[in-house]
């Protein structure tokens, strides 16, 4: 259905290119952008209020819902007015990767296409619900996709989102822009710098610097450079590691974005889903939701592992060193790395081809573990992949 | 004429207040108790209104209808299944023919006490850190209070079930949540945080019942110029652990409140704490008679401690017969398999009984690996003893286990996850538990059952000379007060970590025991607990039940 509608709206842009200009990712972006903002302040208003009867808190929710997924979708219902643009978030996403190929920003979108499927849901579910209490939880998870959505300017990959692609990526170029490449400072600015991808540094002129500068735009370490104000991105560190020795020389202080694809196979992962049948599921569930014990995927999970900033490193040290509870240690460590495959892939994360270490790696450290939506969930409810 | 009618005024007035002091009786049942109610807990044997019965601290009551001679044909009076994702741990209380119970992830139940007919249920969806368990709600002003797992403080409607208020009650949600039971005292709601093993310091509070505000901490760990604060090397003290995490006791007159603290933090790895850890596995006595709580005194039990053997009992507050003559004692129980009898006005040690083996408890675990009894769920647990006045004698059930610990070299603090510097031991050997009766004139055993199973049910006694207690395996038990011979069993088929109680209602005697799946703690591998599968309806065990048993 959402692909049908897909060709839609991209029929619909192309039926009409005669007359405008070219489609421009950057404002889509933006527009995006905009349309989570129109939606999430509708949820925030009805929150915050002391509305009552029913009719408010359905309208807000579908008034939250045209924004996100433009007119063209079946979930639009124009009645209740629509607090964000015809195209709505979803339409912006869809066009932008249907308009190109895998780029550097590809993974981000693609995440927060991901996230608003899923805010998406919430907020039909909330159509739904009877209880004020079970329309505050659909909201509540609504609102926290909308954050991953909107995402964070310091992150280049899926947690990055529409911000992080716009201020660490080509994407944050808008049309007209002079960009230059990155490897060397430009000879006078504006110029924006990019290499492989990724957009390393904004120049702007002194004098424009305190107007100029791009509205999403994430700095990390600002440099006078001439004339010019030389604004490092989050991105800047991995742009410059394309250029050579001297260009990184120029990057000391700026900061690594954070990454997010863990190492493990698919082979693992099932024979780790044994030894969670065998070790672990007496306290943490068949569904993996947690009894005794705490959750450990979906959801609920991956929204704890992100407040509490959990890497991959403090999940191994936990499975690794002090689990199962009531024998902590007695698994071998071929054991312990094939569950770690299993619980990654039950949250969604994809797998590669290197696989889960058996020994402890100070990379891991590197890897956030939150709501990423890699994979679409197979349980909407619980926001769990099968491993089959 | 004058005199004549006022002295007839005086009659009549005499009259009603009469009247009105039977109604108040009958319409106390019918309204909600109060500060009063409380304080004369032990008086009323038709209710049930504090976590252990009354402010003591003491499951034990006054009976005459169910006996050691008639205890054998006592009968499951109703059963009622309740949320079963997690072990049943919760203390009822009953008011007014209802019974307010609680399952593991905070679900609240207001039960029909006569037939356990659900009157109410009320849902929850807490964020579970670590161990789901719930050890019950207060009742105060037509609200029924509940600690939940994300560290809120919840006020329903007694009647309806409704939610009332809601507030985030914890400093840090990351690493603090409640499975304490609310205790309503004056105007407040007494309620200590778990945090013990998770990187928080251990604090009591104090909250306004009618609106969940703050009205003070106690926090177990002092702080920079505070007394015992060079207890701790650098800056350890900063998550050193202390969590007042299960019960309480309070002597109204005067004023004074009773708490066992925890064990300190990182629980497994000494050497980044160095020093006795104060107010870790304390006792402390708190004067709560102005805006500040202020120690009176305490008692360390296991100073630096490097097991995780905290006093695990609520106190228990008595005048115990010592010697030959009345004292005025407080009693608790610890995981490294001591139980303990202090004064209780002045916190010295009157007696120290080990009721668990004990091995290897001065070496401290290292990387390899040391064995050392009990396992750190072993010793006296969480729901306690009682004393019995007609025997002079303290009942408590004890775990008999050893473990192998194991520490790492260092601790690191990530919110949300063990704080440790090792892990939890590895049960190591047979798993057992004992039934101990001791002599409060001697301080030695009157007598003892070892049992297959681990004990931690707590002791229900009653002057009839009647014990009731509950282990792992299942089967709640009557032993005789005198002999500890057992009169009478019943196999719930379901783990008992929840403390029994008792109520009377139309005349009749009840007697309650909770059981339900055997949780993180307390899992074994003899147990039978079915074949589990993931793509299954599998649940874990089947059920959690609160049963309810009457002579016929």
């Amino acid at each position: 259905m959402r692909i049908m509608l897909l060709a839609a709206v991209v029929l619909a842009l192309h039926g009409t290119a005669s007359a405008l200009p070219p489609p421009d990712d950057h404002a889509s972006a933006l527009a995006a952008l905009a349309d989570v903002r129109a939606s999430t302040a509708e949820i925030v208003r009805i929150e915050d209020g002391y509305a009552v009867g029913h009719a408010a808190y359905v309208r807000a929710a579908h008034r939250a819902l045209n924004a996100l997924v433009g007119r063209r979708d079946d979930g639009y219902v124009a009645s209740f007015g629509d607090p964000g643009d015809t195209i709505g978030t979803l339409g912006h996403l869809d066009g932008m990767l249907d308009r190109n190929g895998t780029s550097r920003w590809t993974p981000a979108i693609e995440g927060a296409k991901a996230n608003v499927l899923a805010a998406a849901e919430n907020l039909q579910s909330a159509l739904h619900e009877k209880e004020m209490e079970d329309y505050q939880a659909d909201l509540t998870r609504t609102l926290a996709s909308l954050a991953l959505v909107a995402g964070n300017a310091s992150e280049e990959g899926v947690f990055g989102g529409v911000r992080g692609a716009l201020a660490n990526t080509t994407l944050g170029v808008p049309r007209g822009a002079r960009s230059a490449s990155a490897c060397a400072l430009p000879a006078h600015g504006p110029a924006y710098g990019v290499v492989a991808g990724r957009l390393a540094y904004v120049a702007l002129p002194r004098r424009a610097a305190s107007t100029g500068i791009p509205s999403e735009l994430s700095i990390s370490r600002v440099v006078v450079s001439g004339d010019d104000i030389v604004m490092y991105t989050y991105a800047a560190r991995a742009a410059l590691a394309a250029c050579g020795h001297a260009a990184m020389q120029r990057t000391r202080a700026v900061a690594h974005p954070a990454s997010n694809a863990p190492p493990f196979t698919i082979g693992q992962a099932h024979l780790g889903k044994a030894v969670y049948l065998r070790s672990c599921l007496q306290c943490h569930g068949a569904n993996l939701q947690g009894t005794a014990g705490p959750s450990v995927a979906g959801t609920e999970f991956l929204k704890s592992a992100h407040d509490n900033g959990w890497t991959l490193s403090d999940l191994r040290t936990t499975v690794f060193e002090n689990m199962p509870f009531s024998n902590p240690g007695s698994l071998t460590p071929k054991q312990y790395a094939d569950v770690m495959a299993f619980l990654l892939a039950a949250n969604c994360y994809r797998p590669g081809t290197a696989p889960f270490p058996q020994t402890a790696q100070p990379a891991l450290a590197k890897f956030k573990i939150g709501p990423i939506h890699a994979i679409r969930p197979t349980s909407r409810a619980l926001g769990t992949c099968a491993v089959k | 004429m004058s005199r004549r009618g006022s002295t007839l005024v005086v009659i009549a007035a005499f009259v009603i207040s009469i009247a009105a002091a039977g109604t108040a009786v009958s319409n106390a049942r019918a309204v909600w108790p109060d500060a009063d109610t409380y304080l004369q807990a032990n008086k009323d044997a038709a209710n049930w209104v504090l976590p252990a019965r009354n402010y003591s601290g003491n499951r034990y009551l006054t009976e005459t209808e169910i006996t050691r001679s008639n205890v054998g044909s006592l009968k499951k009076a109703w059963s009622v299944n309740v949320d079963a994702r997690g072990p049943l741990e919760t203390a009822p209380i009953v008011w007014n023919g209802t019974m307010y119970v609680t399952s593991s992830h905070n679900d609240v139940y207001a039960l029909d006490a006569k037939t356990g007919a659900v009157q109410w249920h009320f849902p929850y969806k807490p964020h579970v850190i670590a161990f789901s368990a719930n050890r019950g709600v207060a009742i105060a002003d037509g609200n029924v209070y509940e600690g939940t797992l994300d560290g809120h403080l919840i006020a329903l409607d007694a009647k309806t079930g409704k939610l009332v208020w809601n507030v985030l009650a914890v400093h840090d949600r990351t690493n603090t949540f409640y499975t304490m039971q609310p205790v309503p005292y004056k105007n407040m709601l007494l309620l200590g945080a778990s945090n013990g093993d998770w990187g928080g310091i251990g604090y009591i509070s104090a909250f306004d019942a009618k609106s969940g505000k703050r009205l003070w901490d106690w926090k177990a760990i002092p702080g920079p110029g505070e007394p015992g604060h060079t207890s701790w090397s650098g800056d350890s003290w900063k998550r050193g652990g202390g969590a007042i995490w299960n019960g309480l006791a309070i002597d109204p007159a005067t004023s004074t409140l009773y708490v066992t603290t925890g064990n300190p933090q990182p629980d497994f790895l000494g050497t980044v704490r160095k020093g006795a850890n104060l107010y870790t596995n304390s006792m402390v006595a708190l004067d709560i008679s102005s805006s500040v709580p202020k120690v009176k005194w305490y008692h360390q039990f296991i100073p630096h401690d490097t097991h995780d053997w905290d006093p695990a009992m609520p106190p228990v507050l008595f005048t115990g017969d010592v010697s030959g003559a009345s004292r005025s004692l407080v009693a608790t129980g610890d995981k490294g398999g001591n139980f303990w009898v202090l004064d209780a006005g002045t916190g010295a040690v009157v007696y120290h009984v080990a009721v668990s083996t004990q091995k290897g408890q001065n070496t401290q675990p290292d990387r390899k690996g040391d064995i050392a009894c009990p396992n750190t769920n072993g010793g006296v647990e969480f729901n306690g003893g009682s004393y019995m006045p007609e025997t002079n004698t303290f009942y408590v059930p004890s775990v008999d286990q050893c473990g192998l610990w194991k520490s790492q070299g260092t601790a690191t603090y990530v919110s949300g996850q063990f704080y440790l510097g090792g892990a939890f031991p590895s049960l190591y050997g047979p798993s057992t538990g004992y039934m101990n009766a001791i002599d409060m004139g001697t301080g030695k055993f009157v007598w003892r059952k070892h049992l297959a199973f681990p004990q931690i049910g707590g002791a229900l006694s009653m002057s009839s000379g009647l014990v009731f207690t509950g282990g792992v395996n299942g089967d709640f038990t009557a032993y005789d007060a005198k002999s500890g011979d057992s009169l009478w069993h019943y196999p719930t088929g379901q783990a008992i970590q929840a403390p029994s109680m008792s109520y009377v209602l139309d005349g009749k005697r009840y007697v309650e025991i909770a059981s339900g799946p055997a949780g993180v703690n307390f899992a074994d591998p003899r147990l039978n607990q079915g074949a589990p599968t993931l793509e299954g309806s599998y649940t874990h065990p089947t059920s959690a039940t609160v049963t309810v048993f009457a002579l016929p």
